[in-house]
């Protein structure tokens, strides 16, 4: 039984999760739990909100499973993406601002820098550049290039036309480049 | 110049695409599911939903599904068309007039 519904796809698991399966549940949170946490991580930058943002949006997918609408959406992880970008950004707002600058330690530029010194600190001014970007920016970036999603995919969970959300990776890349003038 | 662009675009590029994530816990997605074991469901699905979720628990032929569909079909008809037969009761209440009646003559 548990053999057969590895092989479901999502849309068969959730109507047994609206059913009531704990097992579907199961199948489907360790297909896509990674995934999203990724996706949660680029945001928060802390593994444990992280971790704690994509438990609740699978709970909350638990308890009211009758918030997926298969007639309406056309993917499942098409549409958990929006409900897990919807809590970073509920926590974004609750939060401080994240400030990278705290939490990562500088490079001193005294010392020989060696290559992962210097690709630490790229990472890290990369970081705080995408997080100042506006908001649907950093999201069509963090979806098309670190979830590798199509633009076409990208441009339904933030709920824009393919043209707009070309723009914006567009807008985003400009933006990063100078910026990031230093390190380019 | 254009050189200069490009070697940028593809540095930015490169850059975006080796971002780093801290590894997961390997017991997230355990958590999450024993966490969901103590939560109650809000039961608000749909009708349709819950029968095509019953659908996909039993893999039952298609002829099954046809059978079962005409036999429910059939009993709703059953149910909700009136039936004309006379009871007893409505015997006594036709007219004794009628009988003394044949081609619309008195006999």
């Amino acid at each position: 039984m548990v053999l057969g519904r590895l092989e479901k796809d999502d849309h068969a698991l959730l109507a047994l999760i609206q059913a009531g399966s704990h097992d579907a549940f199961a199948v489907l949170v360790q297909r896509h739990s990674e995934r999203f946490y990724r996706l949660a991580y680029r945001y928060v930058q802390t593994r444990e909100t992280a971790e704690d943002i994509v438990q609740d949006a699978f709970l909350k997918l638990w308890e009211a499973p009758g918030k997926w609408q298969p007639e309406r959406n056309s993917k499942f992880t098409t549409w958990f993406y929006r409900i897990v970008v919807n809590l970073c950004l509920d926590w974004q707002k609750k939060k401080r601002p994240l400030t990278l600058d705290e939490k990562l330690p500088l490079v001193d530029e005294r010392e020989t820098p060696d290559a992962e010194m210097i690709r630490t600190q790229e990472q890290h001014v990369l970081e705080r550049e995408i997080a100042a970007l506006p908001e649907r920016q950093r999201l069509a970036l963090n979806l098309c290039f670190a979830e590798g999603l199509s633009n076409q995919e990208a441009a339904e969970v933030i709920g824009v036309r393919l043209k707009a959300l070309q723009s914006l990776i567009l807008r985003a890349k400009a933006t990063l480049k100078e910026r990031l003038k230093a390190y380019l | 110049m254009s050189n200069t662009q490009d070697q940028r675009e593809q540095k930015l590029e490169a850059m975006l695409q080796s971002r780093r994530v801290e590894p997961v816990s390997p017991d997230l997605a355990e958590r999450i599911v024993r966490k969901a074991q103590h939560l109650p469901q809000n039961q608000t699905v749909p009708l349709t939903q819950w029968v095509r979720g019953l659908f996909t628990e039993f893999h039952l032929p298609r002829p099954a599904y046809v059978l079962v569909s005409t036999l429910i079909f059939g009993f709703v008809v059953g149910f909700t068309i009136p039936q004309y037969t006379t009871t007893a009761d409505d015997a006594d209440l036709i007219p004794v007039q009628s009988f003394l009646y044949a081609d619309e003559d008195l006999l």
